[in-house]
């Protein structure tokens, strides 16, 4: 059964659309002046270094540039730097646009960037982010318009990195102080903030004198509306144009809508199965390889998630660097599970606790609960509140978790923000200790050329299959809603960038 | 009335103090807001770095020193989340579960109370009880259902009113309904177990038996007798409606304090949970003593101090 529209074709014609739209005249008959967008939450925080979640910046990529960005193919290209060159294995040289100005007036040059990312890695300033960007030890000015980043070591996840480095206004923060930019942020984006009713809404207008492609809607509204339903009936009733993650039901509600539309995308996050290998029985690798066998992926990407998952066979999805062509997922086959098991014996059948907690989807995990039961094992689901299970997760082998399903994201779609945590040793949440793994994790983590790097991925990758630290599941989707004559690609990243939308009379 | 005041004040104050405690220790027993902060990929220095700046590294009763030291102030601290002094946002959100509740509060008192009376009134007769039947059926309907319904049928088939958020008045009517109900109905309740306990009293039958007409019975005499208990009951609705409004705000998106006090629970923002908490209290506490003044205008028998 495919339901679920091709996202292939919308690429290209939203990327043909953005490219008539750059040569379009400012103003020229607007087609809708006002666009509804609602969010679940509000935005924490309009600063874009003081949180670190997908409401918030929604919101704020529209009000700043970033240093780099990634276009809708997902691939790296330039925004406030214009060119970018390596000066040896711990230095990169970025050459600012001198045309770009802060919605004050004020050109953006290059101290505004050391600003920015002197404060994101100061440690007193507290950013959330801080763990993203604290591989960069120095940040300097060597012309107006030329700054050279330097990082603790060679680092080759710099560029993805910066993607989310959404360049501050060092005069205004300076001047006003943080609470007040918190409050007012001034950015050098294709919207200029305009006011926040807490609670209600953030409105944005846009920025006329933008420096690339500009807006098509001259005021852009961001509600926060925290029910699911609720936001599909704003979308039905033609009170919101745009709304985010709504599940698959809903999908298919507006798949027969004439005023709606899903508009569904693959992201980088990856759906995995935890075990804890450090812990009997699950440091037998026929117990792990039982486990990996007796879970339906399919089942749980078509059956029950039925939003446009894929099933994968390596901790990274087709969206991140390191993604390696050919690797199979685990079988399904219980039989051969349940075969492993009765060779264990006795020890298989110890309780072991699935930890999880309401943000993930209880289906899935109550799925996963009856297939391991179904080929033998004693699995309790144990749910605690997310600030817990995160807790939970982040202790040493002997307190953690037996098993644990859940989705991760690195926000840079690349191997080692997803790999390295989940597998390296030194990691809070890895229940893995080999050396092999860990040397091949370092040397993604640190060796420049690309070439060597995927053929370390596609070493670990090879290991999870053969040793099963750790099962991967599925690549996830996500559904926004649309009004029918939104025309706009959601992207792998999660962004939601208003100047690559439009609207189709 | 002097004593009594100032005993009362003093009650309140112990009250307030009791709750202080109980939230700062409660919360901090549920966990660690650090977590929920950072990014997956943080590292356990990260993470440490946070709770620092946030002041969480601290010993337990230093904190709770520290937040008492505020609290004498009226230092509601700043929100860990959104970095904004929490005073502020409470301020922002009150003002629109004040609009709720009121108008959750006319729905539900205008309505149910004249219907609790008719409903005594006409006791035994098939359409009082056919009412008792649908003001149970009212009370009994989960609001994240009929909450989606109203809005399904007044905003998305008929575009009557607009289905959700906060703006004009007109935002306000389904949210006020689907609040109102579950108050309208114990109000009903309420009033019609009052105004029967009434009915069977010896100054009805000789007031009937000099031929006062129903609807004077029930506007000269009745009224007033049987308003006690629902004086009561308005003052443990009120405080409800301003706290439990947390389902309705949410299918509505109504931005006010029960929708705060959720997420911020959520997101473990203590400062900003704590604020909601210590508001909810105190409030409660003035509308109980409200009532308790009211009582004794409406029955001189009720003194008070009570001394005699």
């Amino acid at each position: 059964m495919k339901r679920l529209r091709s996202f292939a074709p919308p690429v290209l014609a939203s990327t043909a659309l953005a490219l008539c739209l750059a040569f379009t005249p400012a103003g020229s008959a607007a087609a809708k002046d006002l666009l509804t967008i609602d969010l679940v939450n509000e935005p924490s925080s309009l600063d874009p270094q003081g949180q670190w979640n997908p409401d918030s910046y929604y919101v704020y990529r529209n009000i700043f540039d970033n240093l780099v960005t990634r276009d809708n193919e997902g691939t790296i290209v330039p925004e406030v730097a214009a060119s970018w060159q390596r000066l040896s294995e711990t230095e990169m040289e970025f050459t600012l646009r001198d045309d770009i100005t802060f919605h004050d007036g004020t050109p953006l040059t290059a101290e505004d960037v050391v600003f920015t990312v002197e404060r994101i890695t100061d440690p007193a300033f507290g950013s959330p982010q801080l763990g993203q960007f604290n591989k960069i030890v120095k940040a300097e000015a060597t012309g107006e318009y030329t700054v050279v980043l330097t990082t603790d070591g060679p680092y080759p996840v710099l560029l993805p990195q910066l993607v989310k480095l959404s360049i501050i206004p060092k005069h205004v923060v300076e001047e006003v102080g943080d609470d007040a930019f918190n409050l007012a942020p001034v950015g050098s984006g294709p919207y200029r903030f305009e006011g926040w009713d807490r609670g209600v809404q953030v409105t944005v207008t846009r920025n006329d004198d933008y420096w690339g492609t500009k807006g098509e809607f001259p005021t852009v509204t961001f509600r926060a509306v925290p029910d699911a339903a609720t936001r599909l009936a704003n979308l039905q009733a033609g009170a919101a144009d745009l709304v985010v993650t709504l599940d698959s039901d809903q999908a298919m509600q507006l798949e027969n809508s004439a005023t709606a539309k899903p508009l569904i995308v693959q992201t980088e996050r990856v759906g995995y199965f935890a075990l804890n290998s450090t812990k009997p029985p699950l440091d037998d690798v026929r117990m792990r390889r039982a486990i990996a066998e007796a879970i339906d992926k399919e089942g749980i990407a078509e059956g029950i998630l039925a939003g446009g998952e894929r099933v994968v066979g390596e901790m990274v999805s087709p969206a991140h660097f390191g993604w390696v062509d050919g690797v199979d997922p685990f079988p399904y086959d219980p039989e051969a599970a349940e075969a492993l098991i009765a060779e264990i014996g006795e020890p298989a059948k110890t309780p072991m606790e699935l930890a999880t907690s309401p943000v993930f989807d209880q289906r899935v995990v109550q799925a996963i609960q009856q297939m391991l039961t179904d080929v033998g094992l004693n699995v309790e689901i144990r749910m605690t509140d997310m600030a817990t299970w995160l807790k939970d997760q982040q202790v040493e082998d002997a307190a953690a978790p037996m098993l644990t399903f859940s989705r991760w994201s690195c926000a840079c779609q690349d191997a080692d923000g997803i790999m390295f945590p989940l597998l390296h040793s030194s990691s809070g949440w890895s229940r893995w200790s080999s050396p092999e793994v860990d040397a091949a994790l370092e040397e993604g983590r640190s060796v420049l050329d690309e070439d060597a790097r995927l053929a370390a991925y596609s070493k670990v990758h090879d290991i999870v299959k053969e040793e099963v630290p750790i099962i991967p599941l599925y690549q996830a989707a996500i559904i926004y809603g649309g009004n029918a004559k939104l025309e706009w690609q959601p992207t792998a990243n999660e962004s939601m960038f208003l100047n690559r939308m439009s609207w189709a009379e | 009335m002097g004593r009594y005041l100032a005993r009362r004040l003093g009650q309140a104050l112990v009250a307030l103090f009791g709750v202080m405690t109980l939230i700062f220790f409660v919360q901090r027993l549920t966990g660690d807001p650090t977590y929920l902060l950072v990014p997956e990929t943080a590292t356990q220095a990260d993470i440490e770095a946070m709770r620092a700046s946030l002041g969480l590294d601290r010993p337990l009763l230093v904190q709770y020193g520290a937040f008492l030291a505020d609290m004498a102030r009226l230092d509601f601290g700043r929100s860990y989340i959104q970095n904004v002094p929490v005073i502020d946002i409470i301020a922002s959100r009150l003002p629109y579960t004040l609009q709720l509740a009121g108008g959750a509060l006319l729905v539900a008192f205008f309505i149910g109370v004249p219907l609790g009376v008719w409903m005594a009134v006409r006791r035994g007769h098939a359409e009082a009880k056919g009412f008792m039947g649908l003001v149970l059926a009212a009370q009994s309907m989960p609001t994240f259902w009929s909450g989606i319904l109203m809005i399904m049928v007044f905003a998305v088939w008929n575009q009557w009113l607009p289905p959700s958020g906060a703006g004009g008045w007109k935002n306000l009517i389904m949210p006020s309904v689907a609040l109102g109900l579950l108050s309208m109905a114990t109000f009903a309740r309420v009033a019609r177990t009052s105004v029967l306990d009434e009915l069977s009293k010896d100054y009805v039958r000789s007031a009937r038996a000099r031929g006062v007409t129903t609807g004077r019975l029930v506007r000269r005499h009745l009224l007033r007798n049987a308003s006690i208990p629902v004086i009561s009951i308005a003052a443990m609705e009120v405080s409800q409606l301003l706290a439990g409004a947390v389902i309705v705000e949410t299918v509505f998106a109504w931005p006010g304090l029960g929708l705060l006090t959720v997420q911020s629970i959520v997101s473990r923002d203590f400062l900003v949970v704590q604020g909601v908490v210590l508001l909810g209290a105190f409030v409660t506490i003035l509308l109980n003593f409200a009532a308790d003044l009211l009582y004794s205008l409406v029955d001189p028998r009720i003194r008070l101090g009570g001394t005699s």
